[in-house]
């Protein structure tokens, strides 16, 4: 049993997965991405979403641009990746007007704007172009989990304490509303995103210096 | 093959292939589109007159049977007299009404007011009697979330339920956002015509008053009808309206 | 008229590109470490913001809009489905023209601004508002006063951003929280006094 443990963490694909979460986690180590993340992470269920969607287009799009490194010509290189991106966000938000239109409505532009995300083009230019297909669609994954775990993480907080709720299901009991409690109205403003995700990444460097 | 023309014809089997791809995808997924734009609108107008619970999920199907057995569209001209088939009006408007079998219980506007940011679409449904609000709803936006945003939430909405549109002489004055609490910042005789207003939009709240009223002014022909009558004649060949874009 | 002042103050301050809708902060970020080139890299927002946005709007509105091939024979069509590309390219063009310009004219401010013009194509902000104009239905001039305001609100927070940081210098930050986190704690204090806006009246 240890064995197939210290197997599998020494396989390349944990240390791919894990370096993205941990090490190497987009948006804190990389400051990627944050640009359309924080909008939608007013709920976890948007932020959800909006993460499975992030995760599907670098995935994809990893794969599909390392399929094509060899044949790219330099000089469109960047021209091509923006055009195979755009096209699977455009897919993407199609998908979710079809099939998941309440949260699509929430998420408005900001499933569009995926295409400027960095970590996109980043994940593309730096990886997919030099690496093998496998290799560049497992490392599209891991980034988006890893972008996925903040998005959620930063998403739980603003809705616990902004509205008391988890997943749209109310979990503050009424009781505590009678005694005096109040939400956290700032938590479902603007900048209540900014300073969780700030506390966040402050949690996450203290954590990271402590175990390296 | 030179770089040029290796490049040039790499750009354009990408193009062919992107295009291909997105036009099967967007046109594919029109019809499911559609009809969830459909539904959206449906449910709206029936969480306008209470008929669905805004906590619970519905399945397309369960709507479409609700709006079917329930609502009727019909156009209706300026007198407020409901138009029959074979008339041809030139100035029509759309008015929905909800009913239990044959009988009207409530008759819903279509709202299509001024915001801070853009236009804001909902529905306000009124009694029979033609002065009290039984609901409204908000369906689409682009106030700022958080503050204008909170239009499209229950506390917000609900407020409206009981409001009146006229005064104690029952002349029309419409429905007006308060600036905060109605409680605090409303005359007791005049609260009856104030919702209480959302903290920090208070323009969103300016705005939707100002659209209100317009929508309510409108339609106050079909209003005086209930008033006076109770109830709105429908003839046996109605004019089906046009749904508002 | 009215209309359009109330679009304009509401973009540079409530609804600030940056400090109310998230966009447009992989350049805030990464540029607000000196004050000059926020200052240069600012303007150039400014200025691209207020071309792209009613270049989109014309493209939309006579190209890809359910109907608006009506001119061409085909009302039937609906294309919006490819805004995003097209919004995409038309931006990433008319950065290239204004990178070709600036540097024909100032090399100094080419040499400044350098690596980041191109940045601008991906700045999330530009193609935000492009996206916006066409969610909440603008007119053309509404659309010209919303790019200009917001990229005047960018710029604000951009420099604000940069004069913050270079006070932040002296202060003495715990090690974890360096970089990123105070960061953004910033951002988060400068949008919740950007929201003081909200009061006003016009």
């Amino acid at each position: 049993m240890s064995t197939a443990v210290v197997k599998i963490t020494r396989s390349e694909t944990y240390r791919t997965v894990t370096d993205a979460l941990w090490q190497n986690n987009p948006i804190s180590k990389q400051v990627l991405g944050i640009c359309s993340s924080l909008a939608v992470t007013v709920q976890m269920n948007t932020a959800i979403v909006m993460a499975l969607a992030l995760t599907f287009v670098v995935a994809t799009s990893n794969l599909i641009i390392s399929l094509l490194r060899t044949s790219i010509p330099r000089n469109i290189r960047i021209i091509v990746e923006v055009a195979v991106i755009a096209t699977l966000v455009i897919i993407a938000d199609e998908v979710l007007k079809a099939f998941m239109y309440e949260i699509s409505k929430q998420l408005s532009v900001f499933v569009g704007l995926i295409i400027t995300n960095c970590i996109v083009m980043g994940r593309a230019e730096t990886f997919a172009m030099s690496n093998p297909p496998g290799k560049s669609f497992v490392d599209g994954m891991a980034n988006g989990i890893g972008y996925g775990s903040i998005l959620v993480g930063v998403s739980f907080f603003r809705e616990f304490l902004g509205a008391g709720k988890i997943l749209g299901h109310q979990v503050v009991p009424r009781l505590a509303y009678d005694w005096g409690y109040m939400d956290m109205g700032l938590m479902l403003l603007a900048p209540g995103a900014f300073i969780v995700i700030g506390l966040f990444v402050w949690l996450e460097h203290t954590l990271l210096k402590k175990w390296h | 093959m030179s770089d040029s023309v290796k490049t040039i014809l790499f750009a354009t089997v990408l193009c062919l292939v992107c295009s291909l791809l997105l036009t099967t995808a967007a046109t594919g997924l029109k019809v499911y589109q559609r009809e969830n734009a459909l539904v959206d609108r449906q449910k709206n107008i029936l969480k306008a007159v209470g008929a669905v619970d805004p906590a619970q999920r519905y399945s397309g199907d369960a709507i479409k049977s609700l709006y079917r057995d329930h609502i009727k569209c019909v156009s209706v001209d300026e007198k407020g007299e409901v138009l029959s088939a074979d008339t041809r009006a030139q100035q029509t408007i759309p008015l929905y009404l909800y009913l239990e079998g044959d009988q009207t219980q409530a008759y819903i506007l279509p709202v299509n007011s001024r915001g801070l940011w853009g236009r804001i679409y909902g529905y306000l449904a009124l009694e029979t009697d033609g002065s009290t609000i039984a609901g409204f709803s908000v369906y689409k936006h682009s106030e700022t979330p958080g503050l204008g945003g909170e239009i499209e939430n229950q506390w917000f909405e609900r407020n409206f339920v009981g409001k009146r549109i006229v005064d104690a002489q029952g002349d029309f004055v419409s429905i007006k956002i308060a600036k905060g609490a109605v409680a605090d910042a409303v005359r007791k005789d005049l609260q009856p015509n104030y919702v209480d207003g959302i903290s920090g939009a208070t323009m969103t709240g300016k705005f939707l008053t100002q659209g209100l009223k317009d929508v309510l002014q409108t339609y106050e022909p079909v209003s005086i009808h209930f008033r006076n009558q109770g109830m709105l004649k429908i003839p046996e060949k109605a004019l089906v309206c046009q749904p508002p874009s | 008229m009215e209309n359009l002042i109330s679009i304009f103050v509401n973009s540079v301050f409530v609804g600030n590109i940056l400090l109310a809708y998230f966009l447009g902060m992989c350049s805030f970020l990464a540029v607000s470490k000196n004050l000059k080139t926020s200052l240069g890299l600012g303007i150039a927002v400014v200025f691209v913001l207020t071309i792209t946005s009613p270049a989109n709007w014309l493209i939309y509105h006579y190209l890809l809009a359910p109907g608006a091939l009506a001119w061409a024979g085909l009302p039937g069509m609906d294309l919006s489905f490819l805004k995003l590309i097209l919004f995409i390219a038309v931006i990433a063009g008319i950065v290239q023209m204004v990178e070709m310009v600036i540097d024909r004219y100032s090399q100094a401010l080419y040499n400044a601004l350098g690596v980041f013009l191109p940045l601008i194509t991906v700045n999330c902000a530009v193609l935000g508002v492009s996206l916006f104009m066409v969610e909440r239905s603008y007119t053309l001039s509404e659309t010209v006063v919303y790019g200009m305001g917001s990229g005047i609100g960018w710029l604000l927070a951009i420099v604000s951003m940069a004069t913050i940081k270079m006070k932040l210098r002296y202060a003495d930050i715990p090690e974890g929280l360096q970089g990123f986190g105070i960061n953004m704690i910033t951002t988060g204090l400068m949008a919740m006094a950007f929201m003081l806006f909200s009061g006003i009246t016009l």
